[in-house]
């Protein structure tokens, strides 16, 4: 009965994710066409200043990108291509967008995988004890300070962290280097102000969720039968109560890391310059190199698309009081 | 005539939806005219300001008018939060510096590098300045004065100019893109469901699609398409940031769509229109003004991040411009960068304050 259940639902939810996807393709596509400027507008003023006949250059460029045949067709090669692995050519780098993608990606996933990390780990802890001690002290200074860090934009957090800790006390550099190797202590350390620039905002929001989620279940029957029955308060807190809190938190986390941590790490990557696909988009949109900026926008939907289906049916397959219709 | 007007009302569902639809077609007609027989009646805001104003004051203002003693009662239990109360006076600070500051400050743009990177009152800063006759480096301490109390830029631009014009550009941005926001979340959401079945799968399938794209990069993605201009940022925000105030009205309005009088008003004849207008827009308003608060934050914050990144509109000073120049010249100014984002800061957490002020007072359990 419930395997049935759980299989049509997956069936439902892989089909929605591919409406969607279509959707992120199409509106993208739309949004690219009936804007005020073609992307061969933009590589005019490059080729015409080469001393190019302009005529000849756009019919040449309109051909090449296929922006002579009918809108349909177009949107026809735009899907297929994309779908085939073709993500067009950064003229901007000289080199294919899927390469420039595939040398970049790594700077922005580490960013977001220790914030994350630091963020959740801190957030939570600081939620249990908060909720476990309501209306302490600790409880108001933490509330008061998860306020000031969902507030503050991280942006601005960055270059106030810079002017601190860089500029007036010179323990960072300025800028994230992109010559030390990776896996490196010194690239740990360089990490450590974007971390904590991107991180607080998550790691307000994540105190804030665990202790309005763990307040929750505090107040349910069974946890005063766990006390009745004479459990000592760490099974209690640890087995009883956050365990039940877990759950819909990590939906909230995994929810959050595509509406808002991608944009704040875009935003993290142009102010310390660190070289991720925020740093290469922003670059893009200055050399109105229109494929990378897609490029970008499209695999951060695609992957918040992906992470929400994976949430969603691991969450559906681990509760098994949860019944969607 | 009186009891022409009064059939017609009744057909477009209430009083208040004929002064809409009236006002709409006036402002449709301005605009028609604006286009293509004489230039610029109105700027693009102006429109925005317009709309949205007759929207706020039948479907907002006019029903708080009219429930006089519950907005009171309701104003008690704010009062309560000494936050909010503080947000409140620092909301209202702004909006009197916005209005009033351009009065006393000077052009935020005017250039001048006689007196460029002078630090606030109170604070002083060292220059090094090399002598061509002796060839040694000169060390000259500067110190703020009266004239540019909060100091000026690289180029001698004042800053407290600048912070001034930026406070009327975020609370710009902040009211009119809300609004949008709101105002179409909310009918979006209603719609879906009140009418259910294929409307509201259609509907709701759209929202997640527009959930898909992360908010700033959208935001991004469509201003770097169609180039940045001050209204058209706020129309873009507005239009991509329905989605979470949609299903949360949606989420409200489905428990009221089968309540009693709903029921009551469909036996009596009511139409899809007016009940969606009169009956079930109405109870969700307590919510909606919640949402539209906390939702301000968001907003102002996108607008400063696209000006950080140099996407804004170029023709007026905000906090993010300011910032942006800021983070260039930390080393020798580093005011620049600390004002716009200090002011930016208690903006945001003034908004939040008064929000969760709002939400605990209409429903001390919910957890919008």
């Amino acid at each position: 009965m419930r395997k049935t259940w759980l299989r049509d639902y997956i069936i439902k939810r892989l089909f929605y994710a591919v409406i969607i996807a279509w959707g992120i393709l199409t509106i993208t596509f739309i949004l690219v066409r009936v804007g005020p400027t073609s992307p061969a507008d933009k590589y005019l003023t490059n080729l015409a200043a080469r001393g190019e006949e302009p005529a000849q250059v756009i019919a040449a460029i309109e051909a090449r990108y296929g922006l002579d045949k009918p809108i349909l067709a177009q949107y026809a090669d735009y899907v297929v291509n994309l779908l085939r692995g073709d993500w067009g050519w950064s003229f901007s780098t000289s080199m294919p967008v899927i390469k420039l993608i595939k040398t970049h990606w790594i700077y922005s996933f580490q960013l977001i995988l220790f914030s994350t990390i630091l963020a959740a780990l801190v957030g939570i802890l600081i939620g249990i004890y908060s909720a476990v001690r309501q209306y302490s002290k600790t409880d108001y200074i933490a509330t008061f300070f998860s306020f000031i860090g969902i507030s503050i934009p991280n942006f601005w957090l960055g270059v106030m962290l810079i002017l601190l800790f860089s500029v007036k006390l010179g323990l960072f550099k300025t800028y994230y280097d992109t010559g030390i190797p990776l896996f490196s202590l010194a690239n740990l350390k360089q990490l450590i102000l974007p971390v904590i620039t991107l991180g607080t905002g998550m790691m307000a929001g994540y105190t804030r969720y665990t202790r309005s989620a763990m307040l929750d279940n505090l107040r349910k029957e069974f946890v005063r039968t766990a006390r009745a029955k004479g459990l000592p308060e760490r099974v209690v807190i640890g087995k009883h109560v956050f365990r039940n809190a877990i759950l819909p938190l990590v939906t909230i986390i995994m929810f959050d890391l595509g509406s808002i941590v991608f944009g704040g790490a875009y935003l993290t990557e142009i102010v310390f310059g660190i070289p991720g696909l925020g740093r290469i988009s922003f670059n893009a949109i200055f050399a109105d190199d229109y494929a990378v900026v897609v490029a970008v926008t499209l695999i951060s939907a695609f992957l918040i698309l992906l992470i929400n289906l994976t949430t969603d049916i691991a969450y559906a397959y681990l509760d098994p009081r949860i019944r969607y219709d | 005539m009186i009891k022409g007007i009064k059939h017609l009302a009744r057909r477009v569902g209430g009083i208040k939806n004929l002064i809409l639809i009236l006002l709409a077609t006036l402002l449709g007609l301005t605009l028609l005219l604006d286009i293509f027989v004489v230039e610029r009646i109105f700027d693009p805001l102006g429109y925005l300001y317009l709309t949205l104003g007759i929207v706020f004051l039948l479907y907002v203002a006019w029903p708080l008018y009219h429930s006089r003693r519950l907005v009171q009662y309701y104003w008690q239990r704010v009062k309560r939060n000494r936050l909010a109360v503080l947000g409140l006076a620092f909301i209202l600070f702004l909006i009197l510096l916005a209005i009033f500051g351009p009065l006393f400050t000077t052009d935020p743009t005017a250039a001048n590098f006689e007196q460029k990177n002078l630090p606030p009152v109170g604070f002083t800063t060292s220059e090094s300045i090399y002598n061509p006759q002796t060839g040694q480096f000169i060390t000259k301490v500067i110190s703020g004065t009266w004239e540019h109390p909060l100091g000026t830029d690289n180029k001698g631009r004042d800053l407290l100019a600048m912070i001034i014009s930026g406070a009327r550009v975020s609370l710009q941005v902040g009211l009119l893109a809300t609004g949008i926001a709101v105002a179409l979340g909310t009918l979006i959401g209603v719609i879906s469901a009140y009418l259910g079945g294929k409307m509201d799968n259609i509907l709701m399938r759209f929202t997640d699609i527009m959930m898909t794209f992360p908010f700033f990069l959208l935001l991004v993605f469509i201003v770097f398409i169609f180039g940045p201009s001050l209204a058209f940022i706020v129309l873009v925000i507005g239009l991509t940031g329905w989605t979470g105030v949609a299903r949360l009205i949606r989420s409200e309005a489905l428990s009221l769509r089968t309540r009693e009088f709903v029921l009551a008003a469909k036996a009596l004849g009511a139409s899809d229109g007016r009940i969606i207008l009169a009956h079930l827009v109405p109870n969700v308003i307590s919510l909606i003004i919640v949402i539209a608060t906390l939702s301000i934050p968001g907003v102002i914050m996108a607008e400063a991040a696209l000006s950080f990144i140099g996407l804004g509109d170029p023709a007026v000073t905000s906090w993010g411009m300011v910032l942006r120049a800021g983070q260039q010249s930390l080393d020798t100014a580093w005011w620049v960068a600390v004002a716009p984002g200090v002011m930016l800061f208690f903006t945001v957490l003034a908004f939040n304050f008064v929000g969760d002020g709002l939400r605990d007072a209409f429903d001390p359990r919910s957890s919008v």
